[in-house]
């Protein structure tokens, strides 16, 4: 059987996984700068020893609510730099089998159980694009306030 | 001695024809300038001479054969066989550009194998015999060859010597005079490549950084003052000069690119028949190498465009009693933290009579126009592209184009010119992109910096200078009235407060727009960062930058910025009265909607409120009741208890009955409207006409109400 050395990140009550080659280093509780007029999925910048780099909220990522700022971020590598995505609980390795089903979220690869818990992999070349990440951009419409 | 092999090699020998290039070109230049001259002839035959050598270590048989050509034809300059005359130039030049082809298409190529490398079939089809009687006749065909750029076309060919060693890996002591002559020559300059420098800049910053921080530590954790411990003074001004020097490593002359506008307005002279003398003052000028290389197609057009349309034909000249000889000028200089490059000609001007004509076809009314406004015009798209400027460097750019890149580059260009005298333009652009000046401010507790050249003025704010017009407050600047909006509004940072705070006027090349802002901190050298290429495009923001206690600071974008209020409205204009304390808070959305609620939510978590939801107004009172919000969001129909009861219920409750209340709905009677208001509620939004800019003016107003 293959096995796949992931990490594993809970986002609320969600566990997701990936592969360990992604992630740089996992920080707790980072500072935030808000980064004004972003998308919301992107939850501010963070000074990584001198380097900037973005927090995107992995719930908002995945169209699954929201983590907020969470509790830790998971820096990852990507072939844009790094960027961070914003967990509530601290990551941890685990090795993943074969999956047990696939997955319905657009940026997941598959569904692997772990004992009792379920791990979705997330497909990280398709979730931390530009264009995944522009896309959550709200678009305005006419203007028309009353208020009293 | 550890041997190099042939890739190696060639490295070092693209390299160093760098330099040896670049330096043959300006000396060729030279000579074309002051004809003649015994040393200038020897540097130039130095040049060349050392260019075949290297080529020769490396392999490069073409390469080594055509320098010899032109090694063979500055012999001829050298012993007076032949003079500086412009044909020789053009042939020199000419033969100096195949060079750098060769060089160029063999690195881009990799080629490295002996037996089948291209060049060694080509060479040894096209060895030029230098010794052949025919002197005369044979050089007239080297410069045709050189020009035509076909080496497969000589004649008097003879069998190639192979130059370089045949075997694949070479002893160091045989390349070595190859790295070091170029060294002296280029004054112990090595290539290194720009990402290095880049790292070494940002590692530096983060030395600093963690500097700052054992200042933190040593009062924090032991209670030392880090000012009053020389060591740390001392390491403060070490890093300090570090970075200063980090910083210059990626400053390079206006030099740099001078020589290449030479020969522009060379090539385009002769080309025309005009006679051009070019000139150049304060070329020493430092400036910021990615600046200037944004820069250098722009000055490049510049150039040219002064030969093609500001330089009058000889004959016109004459008559106008100007001197056969036209002049350009390129002058640079340094004043604070911009450079200023100037090009001027003292050609036929541009006609402003001519430009009010024609941006008269273009539908543009310019009477009343001032002379400035009148030239301004020939950077507007339609006009510049066709009638100020003839295609001339195969660009196809017109000046506009060229006042796109200027700014890109954040500066400015200006033009003045006075008919039949001349004209000047000027390009001025912050000494370096990594540096910039800046202005920092406060706008809803977060901290900005507004690059300081697109900064007009900043002062308080002074409400005998309000006014209104066209539906929007505006402030009476030079007794123009600018349109104002509050900065966190325009940002959509969720407060519309405080409004007693300065105002800070910016500009872009058009517009200007005041903000105002909640304090003024000071001005500084900010080091900007680009942002990750993993965020889409934000037009308001320019960067961010890390500072000293290790916080992100953000850089604003001033024409993003512009545009972002223009387009926010009119109705999203700042009220006068609003109070500066009320802080950022928790707002209940409750919506049966999924869409409608999870874009509410987006919208305020954006602007930095905390935000619950619920999906009728039962579970909203469940939820008030395990913790208040300061606001409530609701809409009116909802399943189980509708808006209209949770404002009702909530007004009924003692411990909430001060939150405010904003209804969203999309009902839009004056019926519903009312009786929203009448139980309770605060607002009424009505959905069809939402957007993010009206729900953050409305909840921002009803936190300042309540705060």
């Amino acid at each position: 059987m293959t096995t796949m050395q992931t990490v594993l990140l809970p986002v609320g009550a969600d566990l997701y996984a990936v592969p360990i080659g992604w992630i740089r280093e996992v920080l707790a509780a980072p500072a935030i700068t808000r980064l004004v007029t972003a998308p919301a999925v992107l939850l501010g910048l963070m000074n990584l020893r001198g380097e900037i780099v973005p927090l995107l909220d992995t719930a908002a990522l995945l169209g699954v609510g929201t983590v907020g700022t969470g509790s830790f971020a998971a820096v990852m590598h990507t072939s844009h730099g790094p960027a961070a995505l914003a967990v509530s609980g601290l990551p941890q390795r685990a090795e993943l089998g074969s999956p047990t089903g696939p997955s319905e979220l657009p940026g997941t690869a598959g569904t692997y159980r772990l004992d009792k818990r379920v791990a979705v992999l997330l497909d990280l070349a398709v979730l931390l694009t530009p264009e995944r990440i522009g896309g959550h951009e709200l678009h305005s419409v006419g203007v028309s306030v009353e208020v009293s | 001695m550890v041997g190099l092999n042939v890739d190696q090699v060639r490295i070092l020998f693209s390299q160093e024809a760098t330099v040896r290039l670049a330096q043959l070109g300006q000396l060729l230049l030279q000579l074309e300038q002051i004809g003649s001259d015994e040393t200038l002839i020897r540097s130039i035959f130095r040049e060349i001479h050392t260019l075949k050598g290297s080529a020769a270590v490396a392999g490069l048989a073409e390469v080594s054969e055509c320098a010899h050509d032109l090694e063979e034809l500055v012999e001829d300059l050298r012993t007076g066989r032949r003079s500086a005359a412009p044909d020789v130039i053009d042939t020199l030049l000419a033969g100096a550009d195949r060079l750098a082809a060769l060089i160029a298409s063999h690195w881009r190529e990799g080629e490295t194998s002996a037996t089948g490398d291209p060049l060694q079939r080509t060479a040894q089809s096209s060895r030029v015999n230098v010794e052949h009687p025919a002197r005369t006749r044979h050089r007239a065909r080297v410069g045709h060859e050189l020009l035509s750029g076909d080496p497969t076309h000589r004649g008097d060919a003879e069998p190639a010597k192979r130059p370089g060693p045949a075997a694949r890996m070479l002893p160091a002591a045989a390349v070595a005079l190859a790295p070091s002559d170029s060294a002296t020559a280029a004054g112990g300059v090595i290539m290194v490549p720009t990402a290095r420098l880049e790292e070494l800049t940002r590692m530096v910053g983060e030395s600093a950084s963690a500097h700052l921080r054992i200042g933190k530590m040593l009062k924090d954790r032991f209670g030392v003052d880090p000012g009053s411990c020389p060591e740390f003074n001392e390491l403060s001004r070490s890093l300090n000069d570090l970075q200063d020097r980090a910083t210059r490593t990626q400053m390079v002359p206006v030099a740099t690119v001078t020589d290449q506008l030479q020969r522009g307005v060379r090539d385009l002279s002769r080309a025309q028949g005009k006679e051009v003398r070019w000139e150049t003052r304060g070329v020493d000028t430092e400036m910021d190498r990615g600046v200037l290389h944004q820069l250098a197609d722009s000055l490049l057009h510049l150039v040219r465009n002064a030969v093609d349309h500001g330089i009058e034909p000889v004959a016109e000249r004459l008559a106008a009693g100007k001197p056969a000889h036209a002049t350009i000028r390129l002058h640079a200089m340094q004043l604070g933290s911009e450079v200023i490059i100037a090009i001027s000609d003292d050609g036929r001007g541009i006609d402003t009579v001519g430009i009010s004509r024609r941006a008269a076809r273009h539908g543009i009314d310019s009477e009343g126009f001032s002379e400035e406004d009148l030239l301004g015009l020939i950077f507007s798209p339609g006009l510049s592209t066709t009638d100020f400027v003839t295609d001339v460097s195969g660009r196809g750019i017109g000046l506009d184009v060229v006042r796109t890149n200027v700014e890109a580059a954040r500066g400015r260009v200006e033009v003045r010119s006075e008919h039949g005298a001349g004209t000047e333009f000027r390009i001025i652009v912050p000494i370096t992109l990594a540096v910039l000046r800046c202005l920092l401010v406060e706008a809803g507790g977060q901290r900005f910096a507004l690059p300081f050249h697109r900064v007009v003025l900043s002062k308080a704010d002074d409400p005998a200078m309000r006014a209104h017009a066209e539906g929007r407050p505006v402030l009476l600047v030079d007794n123009q009235p600018v349109p104002v909006t509050t900065l966190t509004q325009t940002l959509g940072t969720g407060s519309a407060e405080p409004v007693v705070g300065p105002i800070v006027v910016l500009a872009d090349t058009s517009r200007r727009h005041a903000f105002q802002v909640d304090r003024l901190v000071g001005q500084r050298d900010v080091v900007l960062k680009t942002l990750s290429r993993l965020l889409p495009h934000l037009p308001a923001v320019a960067g961010a930058s890390v500072e000293p206690d290790g916080s992100v600071l953000l850089v604003l974008d001033p024409p993003g910025l512009i545009h972002r209020a223009r387009q926010a409205g009119r109705g999203a204009a700042v009220a006068p009265a609003q109070r500066p304390d009320g802080p950022r808070g928790r707002i209940l959305v409750v919506d049966d909607a999924l869409t409608v609620r999870e874009l509410q939510r987006s919208i305020l978590e954006r602007a930095g409120f905390l935000v619950r939801v619920a999906s009728d107004g039962s579970q909203a009172m469940s939820k008030l009741a395990e913790e208040p919000s300061d606001l409530v969001l609701t809409d009116i129909e909802m399943p189980t208890m509708d808006g209209f009861a949770l404002t009702a219920a909530i007004r009924a409750h003692p411990s909430l009955a001060n939150i405010p209340v904003l209804i969203l709905s999309s009902r839009s009677s004056e019926a519903d409207r009312r009786r929203g208001l009448d139980v309770g509620a605060d607002g009424y939004i009505i959905k069809s006409g939402f957007d993010e800019a009206s729900l953050l003016t409305a909840v921002n107003r009803l936190l300042g109400a309540s705060a």
